[in-house]
């Protein structure tokens, strides 16, 4: 079998054995249904009195918050929950680079986390009875596609990096709602001070945010979807480059530390 | 009676010491200075927005308030849940049953601190609201409002005492934890003007603390006097008793089954 | 070629104590050791918890980084080549971890043959052999959480063979089964090595390195203190008796005064239920019986006999002391 499709092969079972293995946990199923769905029934009620097509705004951007949780708390324990199962070993053992096995962890469960926008849109339309459509359908599909990647990709990155100071798990919850405000899931960055938009630049899902409402509301003009579109494949790019340093160094150093065993 | 008297207070005192240790020992200052001061003024941050964004309007009081209160549900309802079925008390807890120690004592003394840090915590929440939010609190009365953020505290740690016990007889803690403190910001107001939710909604907004805790803060600071808000703090005052009683009922009824099947070990 | 060459091998721990004035104290695990497995070879490493068996397998199957000193599989060194080596080893350290327990046995296999790029359909094939090889076809589709300390050891064997590996490391293998699990892995190692695989086993367990092995390896404190086939080893002590007493509740001042006597080469004390084991290793013979008796003054003896040493007895002779 060539390289490529061994590889291909192994995103493919360990997404499969990662999302059989997510089916009973309570803690995922808090981060992608109950959270989200509060966030959006806030929203929805406060949302209220702007009119307007706020009810796929709030799917959307409730959807968002739960795909970002779920990236942080659990995309990001990726390495570190290996290492609590004992299995990280095992896994380093082997000739398959570890970036693959996280990799394909990172993308069972951020599909897994698409559900909450599905909860939320099945909130929308059933609990509070509005009218949801997407305005372009196709782009709106392109740009979850995209947003997929990204996250993925950019989960690489938290992944090993929550690994080299167990304190940064910490911070997950530090880093939660930051990258609500900052991304615009639920507002507009134009309500925030003007130093912060560069940051919310350098953020990809502030790209996927972008494309995800104007795709889905219909506002804007497609030039700034494509935009959007641009920035999330750039990111990628520059994540999966970065990525492969990080884990080098990552892996390195815990195998000089002996941390790869159980704490 | 004085000697029992006294070794009541030392219990007390001793349980509350314990939980500060506990609390101090596994945060680092980092861990601290996340979850005790970037967490809570992000979630501020981030409802305040939403608020000014959906009401249109740069006067974000309403909102500052209502987050700046819901703070103490923070420690009241993780910190306090955490120090009743965390590791620490599960080694002891079997050991604690068989003695004669008093259990009221044993069990309140343990949220003590999380009062205190929640008080801290709302506090620190007001403060961000004047310095970054643009809130005005040049007609509050001082000791109104000091009073409002102690009653709420209060009454938020009852109901995390409440929590925790359930938490002894069930292994999903974060999750019930993480439920009740995400309802609260829904049901407690602190978002949302609650005279226009459906009836059922402000049924339970009125079940649970905070809700008047906030109301309370929100008139004081738009210049109301203590007795305008005394009945309010009244009945958050003893939601809080009763949660406290509810919650003790649990903790007593769960040491019976423990020695009655003899299970010592929570679950 | 070798299938595994080690020289100078070194590593050092550091550990921290204390939160607010953080010392650091080195702990040296591996201290400077050498020795090569021959191709085909069934090489032991026997030695106490702590000696540093486990760290000398983890830095050769590449899971740790030595802080001196060279090491080799297959020709390649564990550091530089990495990658070459982890595709042509199986390593086990059994224990209840390291196996997903939410996933059934059949499934963790599948996955770990995945990660080491073995084609599908030979997959396959291999995980139906290998699950009635370790005796857990009928229990493939339940969940690890289910499954039994011995279960989960032979489904670490399983998982340590899916790829056909060249060598074999298997870290305390038989630890925690019950005797007749232990003896029926003994007998798949056994015949693992019958079809030509080089393995390296390690094991605090001195009959069954005798059993097993073509040399050992007797490591204590991060040294090699013997290396030898077991015959040789057992030469070590063949000059020597052993008298064993059967004592209850020994005072360890009359155990350390026993070990001081000119006519004792060796004393150790082993526990078994309600009684201990008191082992006098001497020159002597038999002779030497009734100067200890004389030692005892009011503690109970049993039993005693006397007998030939053994390779546990060279164990002790050469780890010194406690068995």
């Amino acid at each position: 079998m060539s390289k490529y499709r061994a590889y291909l092969r192994a995103v493919l079972i360990t997404a499969e054995m990662t999302l059989r293995q997510n089916v009973a946990d309570m803690f995922i199923l808090f981060a992608i249904l109950f959270q989200p769905l509060i966030i959006a029934i806030l929203a929805l009620w406060m949302l209220q009195e702007r009119g307007g097509d706020y009810a796929i705004f709030v799917v959307v951007g409730s959807g968002m918050s739960g795909l970002w949780s779920s990236l942080l708390f659990i995309g990001g324990n990726s390495i570190t929950s290996e290492r609590w199962t004992g299995t990280l070993e095992a896994l380093v053992g082997s000739p398959l680079p570890l970036q693959i096995v996280v990799f394909g962890k990172n993308l069972a469960q951020v599909l897994q986390s698409l559900g909450s926008m599905v909860v939320s849109y099945l909130l929308v339309v059933v609990l509070f009875g509005l009218d949801v459509s997407v305005a372009q359908p196709g782009a709106f599909i392109v740009s979850l596609l995209l947003t997929v990647i990204t996250f993925v990709c950019f989960g690489l990155i938290i992944a090993s990096v929550f690994v080299l100071n167990p304190d940064v798990q910490r911070w997950q919850n530090g880093l939660e709602f930051p990258v609500y405000i900052l991304a615009g899931f639920l507002f507009p960055i134009a309500l925030l001070p003007g130093w912060t938009t560069p940051i919310s630049y350098l953020l990809s899902p502030y790209w996927a945010a972008q494309a995800l409402h104007s795709t889905s509301s219909g506002s804007g003009d497609f030039s700034q979807t494509l935009l959007a579109w641009g920035m999330m494949v750039l990111s990628s790019v520059i994540y999966l480059a970065l990525s492969k340093k990080l884990f080098d160094y990552v892996l390195k150093k815990a195998r000089v530390d002996a941390t790869l065993g159980m704490q | 009676m004085m000697k029992r008297l006294v070794s009541n207070v030392r219990l007390f005192l001793e349980g509350a010491l314990l939980s500060y240790i506990a609390l101090f020992r596994w945060l680092s200052p980092m861990t601290y200075l996340a979850s005790k001061v970037v967490m809570p003024l992000s979630s501020m941050l981030f409802f305040v927005f939403l608020g000014m964004y959906a009401t249109g309007s740069s006067d974000a009081s309403f909102y500052v308030i209502g987050n700046a209160v819901q703070m103490a549900a923070v420690s009241g309802i993780f910190g306090v849940t955490m120090s009743i079925s965390g590791d620490r008390w599960d080694g002891t807890l079997a050991y604690l049953f068989g003695t004669p120690a008093n259990r009221l004592v044993i069990f309140v003394g343990r949220a003590v601190i999380h009062v205190v840090d929640g008080m801290l915590g709302v506090l620190l929440g007001f403060f961000w609201g004047v310095v970054l939010l643009g809130l005005d609190l040049s007609q509050t009365n001082p000791g109104a409002l000091a009073l409002t953020i102690l009653v709420t505290t209060f009454s938020t740690s009852g109901l995390g005492l409440m929590l925790g016990s359930l938490s002894l007889i069930t292994r999903n803690v974060m999750f019930v934890n993480n439920t009740v403190f995400f309802s609260l910001l829904v049901f407690s107001g602190a978002n949302l003007d609650l005279t226009k939710m459906p009836a059922w909604m402000q049924a339970i907004s009125q079940a649970l603390p905070l809700t008047r805790g906030i109301a309370s803060a929100r008139q004081i600071i738009a210049g109301g006097d203590l007795a305008q808000v005394a009945p309010l703090l009244n009945v958050e005052f003893l939601l809080g008793m009763l949660y406290i009683l509810i919650g003790f009922s649990m903790f007593r009824w769960f040491e019976y089954q423990a020695k009655v099947r003899g299970t010592l070990e929570a679950i | 070629m070798n299938a595994i060459e080690v020289r100078n091998l070194r590593r050092v721990y550091k550990t921290t104590t204390g939160v607010f004035r953080r010392q650091t104290k080195e702990v040296v695990a591996v201290d400077d050791i050498s020795f090569e497995v021959a191709e085909g070879e069934l090489f032991g490493m026997l030695g106490p918890n702590g000696a540093g068996k486990t760290t000398t397998v983890k830095m050769l199957t590449t899971l740790l980084i030595p802080t001196g000193g060279i090491a080799k599989v297959m020709g390649h060194d564990v550091v530089k080549e990495a990658q070459e080596i982890r595709g042509r080893i199986g390593f086990i350290f059994g224990g209840e971890r390291g196996l997903y327990w939410r996933l059934s046995g059949v499934d963790n296999l599948r996955y770990f043959a995945s990660l080491y790029h073995v084609d599908p359909a030979v997959a396959r094939k291999r995980i139906d052999y290998l699950l009635e090889l370790v005796g857990l076809s009928d229990r493939r589709d339940e969940k690890i959480e289910g499954y039994s300390r011995g279960m989960k050891q032979r489904l670490h064997i399983a998982r340590a063979l899916l790829h056909d590996p060249e060598v074999l490391f298997l870290d305390e293998p038989t630890i925690g089964l019950d005797p007749v699990g232990a003896r029926e892995l003994r007998q798949v190692i056994r015949n693992l090595q019958s079809e030509k695989k080089n393995i390296l086993l390690t094991t605090h367990y001195m009959f069954e390195a005798d059993a097993l092995c073509q040399r050992i390896a007797v490591i204590d404190k991060g040294n090699i203190v013997a290396l030898d086939t077991p015959e040789a080893l057992k030469k070590i002590v063949q000059d020597l008796t052993v008298i064993e007493l059967e004592v209850f509740g020994i005072p360890q001042e009359l155990v350390d005064l026993i070990g001081t006597q000119s006519f004792v080469d060796n004393v150790s004390v082993e526990d078994r239920e309600q009684k201990q084991v008191l082992m006098v290793q001497t020159p002597r013979g038999a002779e030497a019986v009734p100067d200890l008796l004389a030692m005892f003054n009011g503690v109970r003896i049993g039993r005693v006999t006397t007998r030939e040493p053994t390779l546990e007895d060279a164990y002790v002779r050469l780890v010194g002391g406690e068995a």
